[in-house]
Formats: C-alpha cells, sequence, structure tokens
C-alpha cells in the first residue's frame, strides 16, 4: 500500500499495519526503516483501542439514549436488541484481538525474514571479498617462494620444477589456512545470529518489538 | 429510491470508520455463524475490502450501467471463496441491521426500504453472474504439485497439474489458496503458455513475513494440493501488432513475460524479442540458464541479464529501467513490463520518456518492491 490519503475515507488500523513508503531517492536523506516500523505499530495499536473505546463510549451513549425516551423505570434487565448488541461488540472485540495476534505474527515473521535476507547477502558479499583476497595473498606468497627457490645458487634442471612445486605448495598453504579461519569466523557468526534471535524472540513474547535488531 | 438520501445516509455512516465492517461482520457471524468459515482468521483486510466495494457501489448506485460489469466480476469471483446465493438474503440482513445501528435516530423506514432495493438488485446482479459462470466453469480448480524447484533459498519453480481443463491466456495469473494457509487467496502468473497436458508453472518468490509465498516457496512438496480460481489479468500479447517486442521482466515477475514468450515462439513469422531479466545479484537471475537456451535456439531471440546490486557480475550492471533505456530506443515496440511496483513504474517511465506511446506499453505490477 503506498502513501494516499483522502479526505472523505477514515484512515483504518489496518492500513497503518500494511502502510510502505518509498525509499528516498538516492543522495537524500531518509528516516530508519525500523524506527518507522516501530512508530507505525505503536499508532496502529493505539488506533485499535481508540476505536474500541469509541464503540464503548458509542453503546453507552445508545444505551443512555434509550433508557431517556423508554422512561426512567422501564428498563428491567436486559432488551433482546441490547443483549445482540453486546454480543457484537464482544464478538468483535475478539476479533480485533485475533487481527492484532495475526500482525503481531506477521510482522515477526517479516522481521527473521528481512534479517536473515540481510545476512545472506552479507555473508555472500563477505565471502566473494574474503575469496577474491585470499587468492591475490596465496598468489603473491607463493611467487615469492617460487623466486627464492629460483636464486637458489645450488640448482640445475630441475629449478623449475622445484619452483613451481614451491609455488603450489605455499599456494594451498596459504588457502588451507584461510579456508579454516574464514569457516570458524562463520560458526561463530552462526552462533551470534542464534543469541540475537533468542533475544529478539524474548523481546517480542514481552510484546514490545526490540527498536534494533542486535548487529552481528 | 433516492439515490441521493442513500449516499448522505452511507456517508453519516462511513464516519464511523472501522467499527462499520466490524459491526457488520459480528452481526453475519452470529446471526450464521457458518458463514465464518468463508474467511481468513484475520479480518482486517476484509473488512477494508468490504469498506471500498460499499463506497464504489453506493457513489455509482444511481448509474447501474457502470456498477454492472464490476458486481458481475465480484459475484463471479466470490464463487471461489465459496459463496452461495443463499448467503446473500443473510448479508443483506446484516448490512440493514448495520446501517440502521449507525444511523440511529436517521434510520427511517423510507430509508430502510431504499435500501433493501438497493441491496436487492445489486445481490440480483451478483448472484445472476455467478450462475452464468457456473455453466462453464468450477468455482475454483483442484491442482496437485507436480514438481517444486528451490532455484535459490527464496525462489521456486513450480509445476501444478489441474484436474479439470484451465483455459488462460499467456501472460494471465490465477489466484492460489492453500488448506495449509486457508482462506487467503493471492495471486500467481502463469510461467507458460497452454499445454494439452493442463500442467502449468509457476514462479514464486518468499516475501518477507508473507504468509502464502513463504508457504508456496519453502514449504511445498510434491504431491501437494493447491486450490486455483479464474484466470484474469491484462498483460496479454498482441498478436495483432507488427512491431518487435520489448519484455522487461523483473525477478519473478519474468513468469507471465516468459509465458508470452513461448507464445511468440509459436508463431510461424515470430517478431524480434528483446528479454530483459534483471534481479539485485546474480543468484536472483533464478531462470537465466534456460532463458540462455532459448536465446541460442532461436535467431529472433536477444537475452539481457542485468543484476543492480554486484559490482563483480560480468554482464549489464544497474537498475533494470535504467539498462533498458540506455540499451536501446524503443519507440517502435511493443513494451511488457513485469515486476516490482518500483521497478515496473521506472521502466513505464523511462519507456514514456523515450518516446513509446502509452498503448504500446502493457504492465504488471506484483505489488511487492524489491528489498
Amino acid at each position: 500500500m503506498t502513501v494516499t490519503y483522502r479526505s472523505d475515507e477514515r484512515l483504518t488500523p489496518d492500513q497503518v499495519q500494511g502502510v510502505s513508503f518509498p525509499s528516498a531517492r538516492l543522495g537524500r536523506r531518509g528516516f530508519d526503516e525500523e524506527h518507522v516500523r516501530y512508530f507505525c505499530a505503536l499508532v496502529e495499536r493505539e488506533l485499535v483501542t481508540l476505536l474500541n473505546e469509541k464503540a464503548s463510549l458509542w453503546e453507552e451513549v445508545n444505551r443512555l439514549r434509550r433508557r431517556v425516551i423508554g422512561g426512567e423505570g422501564a428498563v428491567v434487565g436486559i432488551r433482546p436488541e441490547d443483549a445482540h448488541v453486546q454480543a457484537v461488540r464482544i464478538l468483535s472485540n475478539a476479533q480485533l484481538t485475533a487481527d492484532q495476534y495475526v500482525a503481531d505474527a506477521q510482522q515477526y515473521s517479516r522481521e527473521l525474514a528481512e534479517e536473515a535476507r540481510r545476512r545472506h547477502d552479507e555473508v555472500l558479499a563477505e565471502a566473494r571479498a574474503h575469496a577474491d583476497q585470499v587468492l591475490e595473498q596465496a598468489h603473491q606468497r607463493a611467487s615469492q617462494a617460487a623466486q627464492l627457490e629460483m636464486s637458489d645458487p645450488g640448482g640445475n634442471g630441475h629449478r623449475d620444477a622445484r619452483a613451481e612445486l614451491a609455488y603450489l605448495r605455499t599456494f594451498s598453504d596459504v588457502y588451507r589456512t584461510h579456508l579454516r579461519a574464514y569457516l570458524e569466523a562463520l560458526l561463530q557468526n552462526v552462533a551470534e545470529w542464534e543469541r540475537a534471535e533468542s533475544s529478539s524472540l524474548a523481546a517480542a513474547r514481552a510484546g514490545l518489538p526490540p527498536p534494533e535488531v542486535p548487529r552481528l | 429510491m433516492d439515490a441521493q438520501r442513500l449516499k448522505d445516509s452511507f456517508a453519516h455512516v462511513a464516519m464511523h470508520g472501522d467499527e462499520v465492517p466490524l459491526f457488520f461482520y459480528a452481526d453475519l457471524f452470529l446471526h450464521h455463524p457458518e458463514t465464518r468459515d468463508l474467511f481468513p482468521v484475520s479480518m482486517a483486510h476484509q473488512r477494508g475490502r468490504l469498506v471500498q466495494a460499499l463506497a464504489t457501489t453506493v457513489s455509482n448506485v444511481d448509474n447501474l450501467e457502470t456498477l454492472r460489469p464490476l458486481l458481475e466480476d465480484l459475484g463471479r469471483d466470490h464463487r471461489k471463496f465459496g459463496a452461495v446465493a443463499a448467503h446473500y438474503p443473510a448479508v443483506g440482513n446484516s448490512l440493514l441491521t448495520t446501517l440502521a445501528h449507525f444511523c440511529g435516530d436517521g434510520w427511517t423506514e423510507d430509508l430502510a426500504s431504499d435500501w433493501a432495493a438497493a441491496y436487492e438488485i445489486i445481490a440480483q446482479v451478483m448472484v445472476q453472474a455467478a450462475r452464468e459462470d457456473e455453466a462453464h466453469r468450477p468455482a475454483y480448480w483442484d491442482a496437485t504439485v507436480m514438481a517444486h524447484e528451490r532455484r535459490r533459498f527464496d525462489i521456486a519453480v513450480l509445476r501444478l497439474a489441474v484436474e479439470e481443463p484451465l483455459e488462460y491466456l499467456p501472460g494471465q495469473s490465477v489466484s492460489m489458496e492453500s488448506s495449509k494457509r486457508p482462506r487467503l487467496w493471492r495471486f500467481y502468473s502463469m510461467a507458460n503458455a497452454p499445454r494439452p497436458d493442463s500442467t502449468m508453472d509457476f514462479h514464486v518468490r518468499m516475501l518477507d513475513g508473507g504468509a502464502l509465498s513463504s508457504h508456496l516457496a519453502r514449504g511445498l512438496e510434491v504431491g501437494g494440493r493447491l486450490r486455483i480460481g479464474s484466470p484474469v489479468g491484462t498483460l496479454t500479447y498482441d498478436g495483432q501488432s507488427a512491431r518487435d517486442v520489448l519484455l522487461v521482466a523483473g525477478s519473478t515477475g519474468l513468469a507471465p513475460l516468459k509465458a508470452i514468450l513461448e507464445q511468440i515462439s509459436g508463431q510461424a513469422d515470430p517478431p524480434r524479442v528483446h528479454l530483459f531479466f534483471g534481479a539485485s545479484t546474480a543468484d536472483g537471475l533464478y531462470d537465466l540458464p534456460d532463458l540462455e537456451k532459448l536465446a541460442a535456439q532461436f535467431p529472433w531471440l536477444t537475452v539481457v541479464p542485468s543484476v543492480s546490486r554486484e559490482p563483480g557480475f560480468p554482464g549489464e550492471r544497474g537498475s533494470l529501467p535504467d539498462v533498458v533505456a540506455r540499451s536501446g530506443t524503443w519507440r517502435d515496440h511493443d513494451a511488457y513490463v513485469s515486476g516490482p511496483t518500483g521497478m515496473v513504474e521506472a521502466t513505464m517511465q523511462q519507456l514514456l520518456a523515450q518516446g513509446v506511446p502509452e498503448n504500446q506499453i502493457r504492465v504488471e505490477d506484483f505489488g511487492w518492491s524489491e528489498g
């Protein structure tokens, strides 16, 4: 849903929940999306509460109005129409509660998915950059090792082969070391991510969406 | 019937906002508990839709010829939800009860009979359209998952088989529902031209927080069952045109354009076709191998992949609309554009700025924005 507002329409909690803003153009300042979402959730909750309160007041006004029209002593017990309106109100409130639960669950799932997607992109980009760096470094060190072998004065016809062997050995050593370090770092990341997830889960259970998900 | 009086009373009632549909549905479910099953757990969207439909109807209540096609569509579309003729009087009663409640003292006998008469006409048009529709197609089609291929952690290609034949035009879409997410219908485009064996391919991308899309992309297994509704959509191929063709697909917006491409490939004398397929990163070009195979097979087809957020990508880089705009002048082409909201809008703007006439551009907005 984009941000449109027509003066003849009332703003509903659903609209607030589903609202999306276009991103600010490149080079222009925008608000932090997390904070905007968090605030929208507050606004939505407030709107629901206000609507509920308004509905109760409306009922009360109608009840009093009927009592005035019907004469003071006329009302004994609940009339069938009143009972039905009461039932409608109870059901409406139950529905709003259900709507709120579904919206909360969706919001939570959206945040988790966004976070996972972002991490996925970051990890991939990191891995790519790292791979390039490792290759470059391995190549450099291996070249040095090969040159050292070449400049060995005791060498003979096997010099080229020995140089290549030295290159490859150094290359694979460097590569293996990096791979091990990288895999360990990845495992570390996963563990931290798990921790972040369980703490944001706890925050969601406490009824408050976390304004900021801990960065890894 | 006094149309102005209807409009005035509705405007008065609408002042109460979300309370009106809340009251309406609670009244309906209390009197007819069996109708609750026709709706999803969360009614938030449903209430918005009801108010929207009522507002459109009331503002055209004195203009039945404008209203009729809308109501007919609505009547046909309600078949897949399980709405039957017997539900209409129940809805009418709850509508009148709701209006009476919110009009308070303003609710008169004349007003009541005007509303009853107006609803009678509306219900009649909807029921009639549904009945005519019943004669030549089912309320929904039962479909079985024949294949489910995960192309990326959040993108899947499904093949569904329907038991009863389903006629559609390439480029159209159908709404889908899963018993795992009851009463949530979402639209997906067929990614192939109609086949004799009635199987259809769909490209699904998991939207963050999307109830149905996450199930379709990750939770579905071969043999699983789905329901699908009648085909709709206007992103269809203009076979009468002599112009060359430009296809612009962002992410899974590729699906309808692939169906159109297949339709073109079946022609005796296909036009030249440029297909631009864009994603944010290279792994989002989930169907590129297949498209490249087609490009190798058909001399009239050029496929241009492009990515917006991966500096090392060997092909075109940049936002898809920009890539399209700088790759040629498309004034003499028929353009078909499909994908995320922002991408579709920006591509439209670029093409219009190049001088492509608006009537040569057909679009399908997938309604979500690229993250």
